[in-house]
């Protein structure tokens, strides 16, 4: 338990840092380091709708990083939740094409199971890789998501492509609106229900299944495992495969829900950030909950900073890269710092 | 000894200490130019630490090196390279992906420059050809015979005109057949006039190539550089394993664990064993098993192991003579080229560990700290992993229960710990085997292989071990022991099996005869 604690402060102490370090660059560019955080605090929480807002940047995040959480837990530094959230989409945008026509009800269970099935698809050839011959899955997932933002482009411009679109961005055309399971804002019960559900269903794999506890060992010493049982790559396979299907179910999320389309390099960032909540929440499913909340928050505010403090929004890529810069690191000085403190007290 | 020439490589009051550990302790001695050396002692007895000293890997706490009379910088590789001296490791060293005149040009210390495969292949073509290496100087280190492979690393050793070549348990990796090769190679080398300084530990060998031998003893000179031409391997055997002054008194476990030890580690007289009747199957039935080669030690070679219900086996052996793979092999980890393993008369050559476990197998691995314990992990994790591994992956556990009946049994096999959520890493090496224990030798065990189960134990802790085991065989179950501690080994053995070379080179039961053993461990007798 006070591991758990310790790498909860550890986190909350990177992230103060980062956005100290933020702060710090904000002031000597010239904005106020005070407005500009109290905006993102607005933006994020504080002013009407922005929790809204937020929930709607959080949840597909939270989906997404639930499932990174799960593959670095098991040992595997899965990279590709991006390749894996734009072929999830894809699958999910096929489906619901050819399936236009028939009742809703029928149609979005189905294009969930493409979209998960899509996105398990991108991480099984990884894993297989890893498992049986050994290549790095940081290597292969990272180049699985180039592929994967090409064939994006390719299925936007080609086969799915919007003839009405500006020619600005390639499109999908748009999901038909009885198939869409939110309007724009993106908070709706079935978009909640299914963060909710996989968030439960994920931490009682974690925390209540067998395959948490042996994952979690064999993610620390993968070779014990091997001298217990020949199960190591069942582990394996079995959670890059949940980590695919999970990214595979935000970019369904994120087709039939606030973008009603699937557009070449839509939301760029999303696996990233969702590997960033993973470590900040140091794989721990309800420190991915509150951490995806925090960077859906900060989500949120980057569309409301330049309004209010003239600030472009990638200031929040800054912080976001401030973050990732900190949680990297493991700064040894943050270390020693914790455990100082927790000297002074035991 | 009287002098009469200029030491190609001596070495004088050299000591290393590893932390607490003194690997070497004031060892000195002279080796002669353009002769075969061999320096020869136990697992433990400072040979590889002597080698890393020479060649400037390893920097002495005290004592001087020097080279054809000149004294050399310890601690530098560069220096001792210089100065004529290259070390081939026991585990090569070359990067597999490079070709052979990659790896020539690697080891040559010209300076760089642009150079193309055919200019490299061409350069190096003579060299390899000298030293009989007739391999295509473009192919892949990866793709060549273990042997070649070896031949290449000496190739590299001696781009540079070395003149003293000192060689880190050769034979360990070769066969047979591989190990003529190597013995011509290296004689070959002396009539080049290179000083050779072979580190190994079987006697045979020794006596095959070497000109002179020289004995380490637990860090200590012993004897040598003697002529090996008034050896005998009797007494070269003796010299190794020492005069028995050493070893224990047969049994006398009080004396181990100092007159304070618990009740629980009394022991009276070893329980004869009763025979079992030979109408069941023996627990463990290993026939004419051989194995792939691999890098993780020596293949078995048509090895046969018969362990009865009620048996401790002990396996005596060398360190690094086929036992890793020997306990591999019945794990159900090492490649099989022919033979059968029964459990109980039931062949389980093709099933996997998880259903070997399941019909009763339980493992205490070599390294309690990778192999045997996450050490990042909660104690009720790593002892619950035997246990869950055996269901579904998707079972419901409720791990409030599991830690309690992790409390339950960690006391009874007396860990001292505060929290069952504490790190596995924060136990003692005592505790920590302990917990291996407690995981492995649960209700449903039968067959208990225990690889090096006392190794870097205090005694107390040692004592609990082996009286675990004990407890087993009384229960019923067979124990594999691996050791090579032959005190160890003749405590607690009803036979003792000794490995040689990834083979079975005979049993014996006890009152054990140090002697023959130790012979046989170090093929003094073939």
């Amino acid at each position: 338990m006070s591991g758990q604690l310790t790498s909860v402060l550890r986190s909350l102490v990177f992230v103060l840092f980062a956005l100290l370090l933020c702060s710090a660059i904000f002031q000597t560019s010239g904005f106020s380091a005070v407005q500009v955080l109290n905006s993102i605090a607005e933006g994020a929480f504080l002013r009407p709708n922005a929790a809204a807002q937020s929930l709607r940047w959080g949840l597909p995040l939270f989906i997404t990083a639930v499932g990174v959480a799960i593959s670095f837990r098991a040992g595997y530094f899965n990279i590709g939740a991006q390749g894996q959230f734009y072929i999830g989409s894809i699958a999910a945008a096929i489906c619901a094409e050819a399936l236009t026509g028939a009742p809703p009800i029928f149609v979005i269970p189905a294009c969930f199971i493409a979209g998960m099935a899509g996105g398990a698809f991108w991480a099984l050839w990884p894993g297989l890789l890893r498992i049986r011959s050994g290549t790095d899955e940081v290597i292969t997932t990272l180049m699985g998501n180039f592929l994967a933002s090409l064939l994006l482009i390719y299925v936007t411009s080609g086969p799915l492509k919007d003839p009405s679109g500006s020619g600005q961005q390639a499109s999908s055309r748009p999901l038909d609106s009885s198939y869409r399971i939110s309007d724009s804002l993106g908070v709706s019960p079935v978009i909640v229900t299914t963060a909710l559900v996989t968030g439960v269903a994920m931490w009682l794999l974690v925390n209540r299944s067998a395959f948490g506890v042996l994952a979690g060992l064999a993610g620390r010493n993968g070779q014990m495992i091997r001298w217990l049982g020949t199960k190591q790559w069942q582990l394996g396979l079995a959670s890059f495969l949940i980590s695919g299907a999970l990214a595979g179910l935000a970019g369904t999320l994120e087709f039939m829900g606030p973008n009603g389309r699937i557009s070449s390099g839509f939301l760029p960032a999303h696996g990233f950030t969702a590997i960033l909540i993973a470590l900040v929440a140091n794989t721990s499913v309800i420190g991915t909950a509150v951490a995806s909340l925090f960077f859906g928050g900060l989500a949120s505010a980057a569309l409301y900073l330049p309004i209010m403090v003239g600030l472009p929004a990638s200031a929040i890529d800054i912080i976001n890269a401030a973050i990732a810069l900190f949680i990297t690191a493991k700064s040894a000085f943050v270390d020693r710092l914790l455990r100082v403190g927790r000297r002074d007290h035991g | 000894m009287h002098r009469s020439f200029v030491p190609a490589l001596s070495c004088s009051g050299v000591t290393v200490q590893y932390g607490p550990v003194t690997a070497i302790a004031g060892l000195s001695i002279e080796f002669a130019p353009d002769l075969i050396h061999a320096v020869v002692g136990q697992n433990g007895a400072g040979k590889t630490t002597f080698a890393r000293v020479a060649a400037g890997l390893v920097r002495p706490e005290q004592g001087q090196i020097s080279v054809n009379g000149r004294p050399l910088p310890t601690g530098s590789v560069p220096n001792a390279r210089a100065a004529g001296v290259e070390l081939v490791h026991q585990s090569f060293a070359l990067p597999p992906s490079f070709t052979i005149a990659e790896a020539m040009e690697f080891g040559s210390t010209r300076p760089g420059g642009i150079f193309s495969g055919r200019s490299l292949a061409r350069r190096w073509k003579s060299h390899l050809r000298s030293l009989d290496i007739t391999a295509d100087p473009n192919s892949r280190i990866r793709d060549l015979p273990i042997e070649i492979q070896q031949g290449v690393e000496i190739a590299r050793a001696l781009v540079t005109e070395s003149k003293l070549l000192i060689l880190d348990e050769p034979t360990a990796v070769l066969s047979p057949s591989g190990i003529d090769l190597l013995f011509d190679r290296i004689r070959r080398l002396k009539s080049m006039g290179v000083t050779v300084v072979l580190i190994l530990h079987k006697i045979r060998e020794v006596l095959a190539v070497a000109d002179t031998v020289t004995v380490l003893r637990g860090g200590k000179h012993v004897a040598g550089p003697l002529p090996c031409t008034e050896l005998e391997s009797a007494s070269l055997a003796r010299l190794i394993i020492g005069d028995g002054t050493t070893v224990r008194e047969g049994g006398d476990i009080k004396a181990l664990t100092g007159a304070d030890a618990p009740e629980s580690f009394e022991r009276t007289a070893v329980p004869v064993t009763e025979t079992p009747a030979r109408t069941t199957a023996p627990l463990l039935e290993i026939r004419a098993v051989s194995t792939a080669p691999d890098s993780e030690g020596p293949p078995l070679s048509q090895i046969d192991v018969t362990l009865q219900p009620g048996e401790i086996l002990g396996v005596a052996g060398v360190e690094g003579n086929g036992q890793r793979t020997l306990v591999r092999a019945i794990a159900g980890h090492a490649d099989l080229i022919s033979g059968t393993i029964l459990f109980s008369g039931v062949d389980v050559t093709r099933e996997n560990l998880t259903e070997r476990r399941r019909q009763g197998l339980r493992i205490i691995p070599f390294e309690r700290n990778t192999e045997g314990l996450s050490l990042t992990s909660s104690l009720w994790e790593n002892w619950s992993s035997g246990a869950l591994l055996q269901g579904s992956l998707l079972r419901y556990v409720r791990p409030a229960q599991m830690r309690a009946s992790c409390d339950t049994t960690l006391s009874r096999w007396d860990v001292l710990y505060h929290d069952c959520r504490q790190s596995a890493g924060s136990l003692s090496g005592g505790n920590a085997q302990k917990l291996i224990l407690a995981r492995e030798i649960d209700d449903e065990a039968r067959l208990i292989v225990a690889a090096q189960p006392g190794r870097g134990l205090d005694v107390g802790a040692t004592a609990f071990v082996w009286d675990a085991l004990r407890s087993a065989r009384d229960r019923g179950c067979g124990v594999l022991l691996i050791s090579s501690d032959l005190d160890e080994l003749f405590d607690i053995s009803d036979r003792v099996l000794v490995m040689l070379s990834g083979r079975s080179v005979g049993e014996h039961s006890a009152p054990y005869d140090l002697q023959a053993i130790g012979a046989a461990m170090t093929g003094a007798n073939q």
